[in-house]
């Protein structure tokens, strides 16, 4: 009875504490001296994405206005790398302060998370291709060809919900196609496989050079408004940012970056207004605060540089992706021992273990085997701390992918295990020795030799299944690929580069495999 | 050295061994030839605890096997059993990835305690007694049937059982092999060790065995000195199987 009632204890603590811990954001930012805000920079530019000269480090008008913002705080800034649709869960389980990416006022969200003040006003570009069968959003309703207009847009955006609505319309005649990058849908009206793509005019102004075969079609349409997000009930951080974007506002700092990234259009004049009406939101100090008014910067401006190609790619990108390949690796070589141990120990325990045993591990395997390793991943990262359990990512990464793997190795040492003839167990049995030494000295050995085909087979799928850890905000080679190539459009190139440093990394795996089955004489 | 008494073993409904006893003496041989499907490996089996049985009792020293030894409770029990009776099987059961002379050695050190040099010692002139000395590192897949056998057999008796059970030890070997098989086993018995075989090998159980069993659906049906039951068979079972064994 005592100790059942220790366990409820130890359970109700185990969901209160995260609650009783929940210190005040700001004051969290103020001792660390540091604003960490995510991002994601597979999003491009001209919001975060990886410098041209240096990739390694970001840049963009939310890189500039972070930097503005923890001036504010006077903290400095620290950003961190999320994958986009899950950056609201960072900022949910304090693994960043607030959320700095384009993030769209919406409902939705404000149900969840804590918006700031807007610190930009979007408008949605229709971007057509010269010369193309459609020109503009008429030729969406009364397409003289007949035949469906295929519009691309980014999956969870504002344009794709506006665009959804348009071609659900009675006597539309277009259909959407959604893309995880918003650069890759410009690239394919460019090529003709798509006809029109409906950009945020930030993207859409930003990239314009890059992709000449375009054209905007018609004024923007769909307004709306990009804020920040902290998470919910840290109104004091959130107040702080607020003050900080009014003053930015008022004196000129905002315009300047947005002018500095060619981002500046009419729209952003509601601004000016906005700040002016929070006055009556507790801004009051902020919006009567002596400002001076900045003086246009020495008109530096952010261009996008031509396409590079050929081996300009090479030679600007090989270290990033190298260094990037090498966290791969050590992902891959610190799960996949963990995943053999855990698996050996969960096929021995089915086979020969107790009976009540056998049911939950095979329930472990099933339910590992049966659910994406990317929701296990997520699971560990955004839910565990929760209930107060906290893991870093890189270790989230290791523990999540050997946990998963686990599962997979298990089955192949059972099968393993089931091959050896009975009579091997019986032989070391009737010889006195112990049934854990019989496992352990003469089962367990000759099943890892079958087994090691399957097994690194395995292994190189797990060298490949590294690439979902960038959902607990880790980037590893193929996220570092999707980065840069959302940035840079030079995707041949990166992808024979992601290619062969795969390659480079399997291959010998193989080779090293073969010579260890020919050692020990797997043919016995 | 081991008595059974009235042992009974079923597979769900099929009965096996239908009450079966008899002693075992020091430094005798007993024989069980009998026709296919009367029981005798499962008999043997079950003496070395590597099958449960429904009734009757194995003792062997001062262990005692019953219907209600359990392998996970009573495994210490069975080890002690193991430890005094050893067991020869019909396929060899060699180690696969051990050498001949890791194969040997590894019981005594692993269950004994045995310091590698010492086994390696007495291993080797075992190896030598069944005429393998020179196959010290090679693997099992590279002996012939007969030579695996008797690396078998080696394999039980550095262990130093009281007492061996063979399980058919020559069934998978041709003619030559077996002879050489059955040629150590003669020259245990003429040592003195106490043996329970369960043999194809009419030779072997008249010269051999200092007495036989004839085991036909389920039970013992006659038993007696070699000349007694070869010379002058009382039961029917027992005629028959001898004619049909005979011809073969």
């Amino acid at each position: 009875m005592a100790h059942r009632f220790a366990a409820l204890l130890a359970l109700v603590f185990a969901f209160a504490v995260p609650t009783l811990a929940r210190a005040d954001q700001l004051a969290e930012v103020r001792s660390r001296g540091e604003l960490q805000w995510c991002g994601d920079q597979e999003g491009g530019g001209p919001y975060v994405f990886p410098k041209e000269d240096d990739p390694s480090q970001v840049t963009g008008f939310e890189v500039d206005l972070a930097a503005k913002l923890a001036q504010y705080l006077k903290v400095k800034p620290r950003f961190m790398q999320g994958q986009w649709d899950k950056l609201g869960d960072l900022v949910k389980t304090k693994k960043c302060d607030v959320v700095l990416n384009g993030y769209e006022f919406t409902p939705e969200r404000n149900e969840a998370l804590e918006p700031t003040i807007p610190y930009y006003v979007y408008g949605l570009q229709l971007l057509v291709r010269k010369g193309g069968a459609v020109k503009t959003w008429g030729d969406l309703k009364s397409n003289p060809g007949g035949t469906k207009a295929k519009i691309g847009v980014l999956t969870g955006s504002a344009a794709a919900t506006k665009m959804e609505e348009y071609c659900g319309e009675s006597n539309a005649l277009c259909e959407v196609a959604s893309y995880d990058g918003g650069t890759d849908t410009m690239r394919e009206v460019e090529t003709g496989k798509l006809d029109a793509t409906l950009q945020d005019t930030p993207i859409a102004n930003f990239y314009a050079p890059r992709f000449p075969g375009l054209q905007p079609s018609g004024a923007p349409v769909g307004k709306g408004y990009y804020v920040m997000y902290v998470a919910k009930g840290e109104s004091a951080l959130r107040d702080a940012l607020n003050e900080a974007i009014v003053l930015m506002t008022r004196n000129g700092e905002l315009e300047a970056t947005y002018r500095k990234y060619g981002i500046w259009d009419g729209a952003q004049s509601e601004l000016g207004s906005i700040s002016e009406m929070s006055r009556f939101f507790g801004l009051d100090k902020a919006v009567r605060a002596d400002v001076k008014k900045q003086e246009m910067p020495s008109a530096e401006v952010v261009h996008t540089e031509a396409r590079k190609h050929g081996l300009a790619v090479f030679k600007a990108y090989g270290g990033i992706m190298l260094e990037s390949a090498g966290l791969t690796i050590v992902l891959a070589f610190m799960s996949f021992p963990l995943a053999i141990l855990i698996g050996l120990g969960i096929a021995v325990g089915r086979l020969f273990g107790p009976r009540w045993l056998r049911i939950p591990l095979a329930g472990y395997v099933e339910f590992l085997r049966g659910t994406p390793l990317m929701l296990q991943l997520y699971f560990l990262f955004f839910l565990l701390p929760e209930v107060g359990i906290t893991i870093p990512a890189f270790w989230t990464g290791i523990i999540g992918l050997a946990i998963n793997y686990s599962a997979y190795e298990s089955e192949i040492y059972r099968a393993g295990l089931q091959a050896i003839p009975p009579g091997q167990l019986e032989a070391a049995l009737s010889l006195g020795m112990s049934r854990a030494q019989a496992i352990r000295r003469i089962v367990v050995p000759q099943a890892v030799r079958i087994v090691i085909p399957p097994v690194v087979n395995d292994f190189i799928a797990l060298f490949k299944d590294t690439s979902v850890v960038s959902v607990v905000t880790l980037v590893e080679l193929t996220k570092r690929f999707s980065v840069l190539s959302m940035s840079t459009q030079a995707t041949v190139e990166l992808m024979a580069m992601t290619a062969g440093l795969y390659l480079m990394m399997s291959y010998p795996m193989s080779v090293v495999a073969q010579r260890i089955e020919q050692r020990l004489g797997v043919s016995a | 050295m081991i008595t059974v008494e009235n042992l009974k073993k079923r597979h769900g409904s099929l009965e096996i061994i239908k009450g079966i006893g008899f002693n075992v003496e020091k430094g005798t041989v007993d024989a069980i030839i009998g026709p296919s499907g009367g029981g005798k490996s499962t008999f043997l089996r079950c003496l070395n605890g590597l099958e449960r049985f429904q009734g009757g009792s194995v003792t062997i020293g001062e262990h005692k096997l019953t219907p209600e030894t359990d392998p996970k409770r009573d495994a210490a029990l069975l080890q002690a059993v193991r430890r005094k009776v050893g067991f020869v099987f019909q396929q060899f059961n060699l180690f696969p990835h051990l050498t001949v002379m890791e194969n040997l050695i590894e019981a005594p050190t692993q269950v004994l305690g045995e310091s590698v040099e010492s086994a390696r010692e007495r291993a080797a002139k075992l190896l030598e007694r069944v005429g393998l000395e020179k196959k010290h590192d090679a693997r099992p897949k590279d002996l012939s049937g007969g030579q695996q056998q008797r690396v078998a057999i080696a394999r039980t008796l550095v262990m130093q059982p009281e007492a061996i059970l063979f399980d058919e030890p020559t069934s998978a070997l041709d003619p030559v092999m077996a002879g050489e098989v059955l040629k150590v086993m003669e020259d245990l018995a003429k040592e003195g060790q106490t043996m329970l075989v369960v043999t194809h090998s009419m030779h072997f159980a008249r010269e051999v065995a200092n007495r036989v069993h004839v085991f036909a659906d389920g039970f013992d049906v006659e038993c007696g000195p070699p000349e007694a039951l070869f010379g002058d068979p009382q039961h029917a079972t027992t005629k028959a199987f001898l004619q049909q064994a005979g011809k073969g």
